[in-house]
């Protein structure tokens, strides 16, 4: 499968210019931002830093493609694995804190200024 | 030219679906539009010669952690409305900092000569990244298990049942 | 590849310690009524670790250059096993007092310790971010370890997502600077760079070459700083530390305002001074800023405090500012420059973990309950010179080496932080280090009028167990003679940087 793919890409088409890929990761990444910035709910928020990491996983792979290193994809297969370790330990904390949240006053909630 | 439609296409999916999911209002949308832009970014890593991090975007990001994002959208629903973000941080100054950031970053994107080398011819890189992984890069290969038991210890402890005190 | 397997020994051990003491856990202890057995394999553990450092061969490097092992990082190898079983000792009543006496705190400390380890010795920013991460993710656990308490809850949650803000501003940096520069490798960069300003310098007389002055390399350098200002709690980034180090069990908050903070400082070390040299002129100016917002800052908002652990959070800050000046100071000169900013962390350390420690160990009688609870309050300090004069001297040790009085670590270290700034020809930079010294004696000398000079107005109690006092007089001691023989450790630290450059 792999080399049929590549095959393909090989015969018939031309690379794209490397300022295309960097511009939506950029977007991405800025999206991200406004994302974590401004919105309100835990989940949406860890899933706007999701898009972040892989605003910066997009700049890796484009820059190894364009440097003809593997170096650049094996930092995204590293940044993959703490991304999934992050969401299990966030997915821990949500989970819990919502749990205590059930046994205690909904006003109380908020015990520390955020 | 065939190249630039499809990467119109997934950059189009990718772009869009991300907006949908930093400003959606309803938090399912976002989780579910979180799906098309892990596709999308899968699509434009097969473009780049990465077929490896294409599947393994493809079963990590989608088969893990969006799995993962939707167990927590639905386990807690009821605490969609809690404010937990920072409060101080309004719509329109974010955008503004954002933006002039954004404009910043594009400026610096196009004025730079990138290098244009020759492109590679593509090959598959699985063997190649294996091989990687058990030679130089043997130490990080390591240290990220590493991460991934302290994280599997540490989720099980906090979200298991209550310690008795 | 060369695998001179010898030079990641202690990290080994770390790491076997780790497991260990999760096995041990759960196939004997738990079945335990005592579970000293953890704490003390943990300690054995670090212990081992600690006495192999200075057998290794210093500026050894393995696989391909990934993993570096010179002076610098052995120093603070040393320093993060010292603030770790500090921490590991500190911690054993606590535990036990709140119930949450289990095997999973040590393994995970245990990790932590690990990635900062990591870090100290990464040459390449993919170890510098597994490192970071494997320190950070830990923390994420422990600072939600106390999971009945809500407050616990938040402070994990709320690291957790600032964290994760902050480590992905610092990996779009990292991408932008693969991209401009073409690799990872800490010393390949350092060397391209080099390399760029003198063929820049070659060519056009005055002009930097166009990779210097590229913007994508000053906008990386911001991320970069970005992600490592969170990481030390510096003050654009500062915004997490009060309400996390207050959430967080308090001997995590101690570890926390240590460990962290100097593997923070170990990678700006060289990211800054080494791979980045030859952009000092942009990273000095924001840095300089950064210094000075973070020292103001922390040290004004903490004289607001009534809150003993969110008082001692902003001075945590306010410390960080002072190690940035240090810093800005080393763009120019050198040596003596990151000499003493490694030495102010270690002096740092000491003096911070033993003011945590203090806290920790105080307890007062709740009124509605009677139950003993922690200290956290002004009020519940005070009178404490009656009850217990040897705990209250011990806090006044610490006080005054926190506001920089001799003869103690913290009068030292900030001399030789405020010289270097001065041999720096940044004199006005040294100034407000010392205003901002004065400013700081307020709320730390109010603690002492407390203690000495009011009347109890709570029943107060301090722990006795023989662990946490060990560890408090190691840390008085080392602070006192870091204070009288300051020289002695000068001289460590200022060989442990001579091999950076």
């Amino acid at each position: 499968m792999p080399y049929i793919l590549c095959f393909t890409v090989n015969r018939f088409m031309s690379p794209i210019p490397l300022s295309y890929y960097l511009v939506v990761s950029t977007l991405i990444f800025f999206i991200g931002m406004l994302g974590v910035l401004t919105r309100r709910n835990v989940l949406i928020i860890l899933m706007s830093i999701e898009l972040m990491l892989n605003a910066a996983n997009i700049n890796f792979i484009v820059f190894s493609y364009y440097l003809n290193s593997l170096r650049g994809q094996i930092f995204v297969f590293f940044v993959m694995t703490v991304a999934a370790a992050e969401a299990a330990v966030g997915l821990a904390v949500i989970v819990y804190l919502f749990r205590n949240k059930n046994t205690v006053n909904d006003d109380e909630f908020s015990l520390m200024r955020w | 030219m065939l190249l630039v439609i499809i990467f119109t296409i997934f950059a189009a999916i990718t772009i869009i679906s991300a907006g949908m999911v930093a400003f959606s209002q309803n938090i399912v949308y976002s989780a579910f539009s979180l799906l098309f832009t892990f596709f999308g970014i899968a699509g434009l890593y097969v473009l780049l010669a990465a077929d490896f991090l294409a599947a393994t975007q493809l079963l990590i990001y989608v088969g893990g952690i969006l799995v993962l994002l939707l167990f927590g959208v639905m386990l807690t629903h009821k605490i969609q409305e809690v404010n937990l973000s920072n409060e101080s941080m309004r719509l329109a100054p974010a955008a503004i900092v954002v933006l002039a950031f954004l404009g910043l970053l594009s400026i610096a994107i196009y004025r730079t000569q990138w290098p244009t080398v020759p492109v590679p011819e593509l090959t598959p890189t699985t063997a190649r990244i294996g091989t990687l992984f058990m030679t130089d890069y043997l130490l990080p290969f390591e240290i990220a298990s590493l991460v991934l038991l302290t994280a599997l210890v540490g989720a099980v402890f906090i979200a298991r049942g209550r310690v008795k005190k | 590849m060369n695998l001179n397997w010898t030079a990641i020994l202690p990290e080994i051990f770390i790491t076997l310690t780790a497991l260990g003491v999760l096995g041990i856990d759960l196939f004997y202890t738990r079945y335990q009524k005592d579970k000293t057995l953890n704490a003390i394999v943990t300690l054995s553990g670090m212990g081992i670790a600690f006495l192999l450092l200075p057998f290794l061969s210093a500026k050894t490097q393995i696989f391909t250059s990934l993993f570096v092992l010179d002076p610098l990082a052995i120093f603070f190898k040393m320093v993060f096993l010292i603030s770790g079983s500090m921490t590991a000792l500190i911690s054993i009543n606590y535990l036990k007092m709140e119930g949450f006496d289990l095997g999973e705190y040590y393994g995970v400390l245990l990790f932590s310790i690990l990635g900062m380890m990591v870090m100290a010795s990464a040459n390449d920013f993919i170890l510098i971010y597994l490192g970071l991460e494997l320190m950070t993710v830990s923390f994420y656990v422990l600072s939600g370890f106390f999971k009945t308490d809500l407050r616990s809850n938040e402070a994990a949650l709320k690291y957790l997502i600032l964290g994760g803000f902050a480590s992905a501003l610092f990996l779009y940096g990292i991408s932008l600077l693969y991209g401009v520069t073409g690799s990872t490798e800490i010393s390949y960069i350092a060397g391209y760079l080099t390399e760029q300003t003198r063929t820049g310098a070659d060519s056009v007389a005055g002009v930097t070459s166009a990779v210097l002055s590229h913007p994508l390399l000053s906008l990386s350098l911001i991320m970069l700083l970005a992600g490592l200002c969170f990481k030390v709690a510096a003050v654009p980034f500062h915004m997490w530390t009060p309400d996390v180090y207050e959430g967080a069990p308090t001997s995590v908050t101690a570890f926390m305002s240590v460990g962290p903070k100097a593997a923070g400082f170990v990678v700006m070390l060289r990211v800054l001074l080494v791979a980045l040299g030859a952009l000092e002129k942009q990273w000095m100016v924001i840095l300089a800023v950064i210094s000075i917002l973070t020292m103001t800052l922390g040290n004004i908002v903490a004289i607001a405090q009534q809150n003993v652990k969110r008082m001692l959070a902003y001075s945590s800050i306010a410390h960080a500012g002072y190690i940035l000046l240090g810093i800005v100071a080393s763009a120019r000169v050198l040596t003596a420059g990151s000499a003493s900013v490694v030495f102010y962390i270690l002096s740092y350390a000491f003096m911070n973990l033993g003011a945590f420690t203090v806290l920790l160990a105080l307890r007062k009688e709740d009124k509605q309950t009677g139950l003993m609870v922690p200290a956290m309050d002004l009020e519940d300090f005070s009178g404490l010179s009656k009850r217990d004069p040897l705990t209250a001297f011990l806090m006044l040790i610490f006080m005054f080496s926190l506001t920089g009085i001799p003869p103690t670590a913290g009068f030292v270290g900030k001399f030789y932080l405020f010289m270097s700034a001065v041999d720096a020809n940044l004199v006005w930079l040294a100034v407000i280090g010392v205003i901002n010294s004065a400013i700081s004696a307020y709320y730390y000398l109010r603690i002492l009028v407390y203690i000495y000079m009011k009347e109890p107005k709570v029943v107060q109690s301090v722990d006795n167990s023989s662990s946490l006092w060990v560890a408090l007089y190691v840390m008085a001691l080392a602070t006192l003679l870091i204070g009288i023989l300051p020289n002695l450790l000068f001289n460590v630290a200022r060989a442990s940087v001579v091999s950076l450059f």
